[in-house]
């Protein structure tokens, strides 16, 4: 714990998000046993490990879905800790969770709209057509059922849900989950473009691959604990490490 | 032809009630949807509106039924923001389970107003003479007042679906009854909607209660009855969906009517068999989207009482020790220090206990709230009731008969809800029971409405039998009624040591360990959906031994012993006392009773007491009577414990603390 917030010192000089020695759980069972990482502006970060590692509850703990029990979430300087997703979304933090989770009985328009409805008076909000326009399968189908889509089109959408009240930083969970190789490189090429318009990210992912090919730095969760954190190629030079905790080979 | 001028008739008719369905089931729906409140106020609030329209038209007369039409849907939509405002906004972290407490204790008292105002008589409004008279359209005959509800109706359903859909405010609710969570996570504080979508709820509820309250009549039991009827189409047309409500609606009204003409031996039947139908196929319900599972959105433990703390095992033991011996000594002092009626109020006590413990044993334990449970205790009694009339007077063989034939029903209700979780299982239970309710009227050998009585008692099996006055003669400064309390206390306290040494082997331990986390015990290796099964059939079976030893005891059976209010009061007694302890609920029933006896005491006004009362506690000791010593403890130590800031359920705070093993039980 102390080595690694002694790397994230080292790791962020300015951060947009500092994740300070979080705990946190369900009920009884403590499920992260003092979580520390941080995102710097711009920047694209992964957090990997295995099923069940506790890489959503970090995420869930960050927004607000889960309140830590001990620890801090600092988000551009102001400490975010325990405040509800509605207030810590309005930060200017957008959030695409886990199965990506479209209305499904709402139409792609909707869905974009509900996003926007979200954004508030402050945020620099974005014009849900625009954003429609930035994603060619959405586009032409405004009316379709968001529960019609397939896989990839929802993962689009609720990156654009996301998106359209506005966001410096984008917390992504596994959004490459089930999706065929073509598609995957779509969302990578989504990303990539965003992060090039200045959004940062912090990447959940259980596929290395995709985390290696967008992210700077990685952060490696095992069971409730950060044991790893390192560049792209010092992940790839530490076999073991990536062998051990992520149970795969690059 | 006139067969068909007759259906059409029928039709309408059904139609007429299908439309005052609709209305009222709409606003059910969606506030369960986006709110995740399961509203057992909601009938009481469609009397209210009947009611302040009858205070309204009496003295303006004919043409004051249009003021009514305008006036009282706001009052009860203002109503219905006060009570979201006030009473239900503390508690949207917690499980569905205390919204329904909560409204429970709500149905209490609103009913108890409407009687303080207009008493128990029914009272009668009429429609504008404009809209009397009957008319006649394609040569069917039918009062224009009916074409005016049907159409009226509709006009309102099309404008709330109109604001659903075109509406930001709409848009925001048809997404939070799809995923709450959702919406929060994009930045939407949709607590701010609660308010609105309860009140304009109400406001629906009361219009129904107008249109109808002119049609038929105005009654204290109106909200009652309408109550069953919207569920059932709620969760038919799938829970949230307003378009399931709309047709859910439509289609309950319009059978509800058919049946009664042409098939009245399926009358109060054919409803709910139709709604376990569909639940069963389709668990979600015709329209519904999600049965709220997946999305690990967090529905909000449920609080178990807390045993341990302040008191230690031996203390509590001694405690529950001290508390038989003094139940035992009760009849000694009986015609000496009081009367007779003690006794006979103990004996209710220690009955309900019983029953109490059954479902703490599934709900406490299992995480399964029954809304049904009055159908294990009813049928038990009408059991034993059977086989002292038929077969046998012996009353242990009549109570062997009681838990048999409730192991065995709990064995197939378990078998086909336990694959439905949460709020859809209370709702098939819920259902379940009201088909046994509704089926002990229909049927000649259970009595219909009177019921059955006259069964001879008699103690022992085969020819060593006795009644109880013999033996009572044998023996000294007991009376008869005495001895049965006696026999039933050793029944409840063995029934209580039985329960504990099955908490205490591993069944109770898994038991537990489904209730705090699902998900875990499957995942270490646990078939939970049988464990789930067994403990629900253990749970029937001890709750058919207490509706048995009601019927031994009093020697009659009502169909009122399955209504689903009695469902509704022992989860009450079950909470009050605390769940997830085995002798909280028997306490929580003693409490119950006792309230009830010296509220009625003092006024005739107790039900309202008892529902504030309720309302009070529920949003202030969720974890029941048991945890009272703690919570006093906790304040006198200066209240450092306050609860962490209170996110969206799954907060870890000191609340959540889990029942370690050593003090589950007792
Ligand atoms: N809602 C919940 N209630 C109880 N326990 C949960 C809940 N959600 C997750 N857990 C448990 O917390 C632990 C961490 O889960 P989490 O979802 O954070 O892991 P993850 O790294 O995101 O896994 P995956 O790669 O499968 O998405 C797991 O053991 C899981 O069973
Ligand atoms: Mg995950």
């Amino acid at each position: 714990m102390s080595e690694s917030s002694r790397l994230d010192a080292e790791a962020c000089q300015n951060p947009l998000l500092d994740v300070s020695n979080i705990v946190a759980g369900y009920g009884a069972t403590e499920v992260l046993h003092g979580v520390s990482l941080c995102v710097e502006a711009g920047e694209v970060v992964s957090l990997v490990g295995r099923n069940g590692a506790g890489k959503t509850t970090t995420l869930r703990s960050i927004v607000g879905n889960v309140v830590p029990t001990s620890g801090s979430v600092a988000f551009d300087g102001q400490d975010v800790t325990g405040l509800s997703p509605e207030e810590t979304v309005r930060r200017n933090v957008a959030f695409v969770p886990e199965e990506r989770r479209i209305f499904p009985d709402l139409t792609v328009a909707e869905n974009l709209k509900v996003g926007q409805l979200g954004g508030g008076d402050t945020a620099e909000s974005r014009d849900p057509e625009e954003v429609l326009e930035e994603f060619e399968n959405l586009r032409d189908h405004p009316d379709r059922r968001g529960g019609a889509l397939s896989g990839g089109e929802q993962q689009m959408l609720a990156i654009g849900r996301a998106l359209v009240a506005g966001a410096d930083l984008l917390l992504l969970d596994e959004p490459t989950e089930g999706l065929a190789p073509f598609v995957v490189r779509q969302v990578e090429d989504l990303v990539k473009n965003l992060n090039e318009e200045g959004i940062a990210v912090l990447l959940v992912e259980q596929n290395v691959e995709v985390a290696l090919e967008l992210a700077d730095r990685h952060y490696v969760l095992d069971r409730g604990e950060i044991v790893y954190h390192g560049t792209s190629d010092q992940l790839r030079e530490n076999e073991d490490v990536v062998d051990r905790h992520l149970g795969v080979s690059i | 032809m006139v067969g068909v001028t007759g259906v059409a008739e029928q039709l309408l008719n059904g139609l007429t009630i299908g439309m005052v369905y609709v209305l009222i089931a709409a606003g059910l729906s969606v506030i369960f949807g986006v709110m995740d409140v399961i509203n057992f106020a909601h009938g009481e609030l469609f009397a209210l509106g009947a009611y302040f329209a009858f205070a309204i038209v009496a003295p303006l007369g004919g043409a004051g039924f249009w003021v009514a039409l305008v006036v009282a849907p706001l009052l009860v939509g203002v109503l219905g923001a006060v009570i979201e405002r006030v009473t239900l906004r503390p508690l949207y972290d917690r499980n569905p389970l205390y919204h329904i407490l909560l409204t429970f204790g709500l149905v209490l008292m609103l009913n108890d107003v409407i009687t303080f105002f207009w008493g128990k008589q029914p009272k009668a409004f009429s429609e504008p003479s404009i809209l009397s008279g009957p008319v006649t359209v394609l040569g069917v005959s039918n009062s224009l007042y009916s074409y005016f509800i049907i159409a009226f109706g509709a006009v309102l359903s099309f404008g709330t679906w109109w604001a659903l859909n075109n509406t930001r405010f709409g848009l925001v609710v048809r997404a939070g009854s799809q995923d709450r969570e959702m919406v929060r996570n994009l930045g939407i504080n949709i607590d701010r909607y609660y308010t609105l979508v309860f009140g304009a709820g109400a406001a629906l509820a009361a219009v129904a209660g107008i249109v109808l309250g002119a049609y038929q009549n105005v009654n204290p039991g109106m909200g009652n009855s309408v109550i069953i009827p919207a569920f059932v189409i709620v969760v038919l047309g799938g829970l949230g969906s307003f378009r399931g409500a709309v047709v859910g609606g439509l289609g309950v009204g319009i059978i509800q009517t058919l049946a009664r003409t042409y098939v009245p031996v399926l009358e109060g039947l054919i409803v709910f068999a139709l709604m376990i139908g569909v639940l069963l196929v389709k668990p979600e319900g015709l329209f519904g989207t999600s049965t709220g599972e997946g999305h690990g959105e967090s529905e909000g433990e449920l609080l178990a009482g807390r045993g341990g703390g302040v008191l230690t095992d031996r203390q509590r033991f001694g405690l529950g020790a001290v508390v038989v011996a003094l139940l035992a000594v009760v009849p000694l002092g009986v015609e000496v220090l009081y009367s007779e009626y003690v006794l006979t109020l103990l004996t209710d006590v220690l009955i309900w206990a019983l029953f109490a413990l059954s479902l703490d044993f599934v709900m406490g334990y299992a995480g399964l709230v029954s809304l049904g449970h009055a159908l294990f205790y009813g049928t038990g009694a009408y059991a034993s009731v059977l086989v002292l009339l038929h077969f046998t007077s012996s009353a242990f063989v009549a109570l062997a008969a009681a838990v048999v034939v409730c192991a065995a029903i709990a064995w197939v209700i378990g078998y086909l809800s336990i694959r439905v979780s949460g709020v859809y299982f209370s709702m098939i239970t819920l259902a379940f029971a009201q088909l046994f309710y509704r089926a002990v009227f229909k049927l000649e050998w259970t009595g219909g409405s009177d019921g059955l009585f006259g069964a001879d008692v008699l103690y022992g099996i085969g020819g060593f039998a006795m009644e109880l006055d013999e033996i009572a003669e044998m023996v000294p400064m007991v009376s008869e009624e005495g001895l049965f309390y006696y026999f039933l206390l050793a029944t409840v306290v063995g029934s209580y040591l039985v329960a504990r040494q099955i908490m205490k082997a591993p069944f109770g331990s898994v038991l537990q360990s489904i209730r705090e986390s699902e998900r875990r015990t499957e995942f270490v290796g646990y078939d939970v959906t049988a464990y789930k099964r067994r403990a629900f059939v253990v749970s029937g079976a001890m709750a058919g031994l207490a509706g048995g030893l009601f019927a031994v005891e009093s020697g009659f059976v009502a169909p009122s012993l399955l209504f689903w209010l009695n469902s509704g009061e022992v989860v009450v007694m079950t909470v009050l006392g605390g769940m997830g302890t085995l002798y909280g609920p028997m306490v929580g029933a003693g409490v119950y009773i006792g309230f009830e006896e010296v509220l009625a005491s003092y006024t005739d006004q107790w039900q309202f007491f008892l529902g504030a009362l309720f309302v009070l506690f529920v949003i202030a000791l969720p974890r029941g009577l048991v945890s009272l010593p703690d919570k006093l403890v906790e304040a006198g130590a200066g209240g450092g414990r306050a609860g962490t800031s209170g996110g969206p359920g799954e907060a870890p705070s000191e609340e959540a603390e889990p029942l370690a093993d050593g003090e589950v039980n007792e």
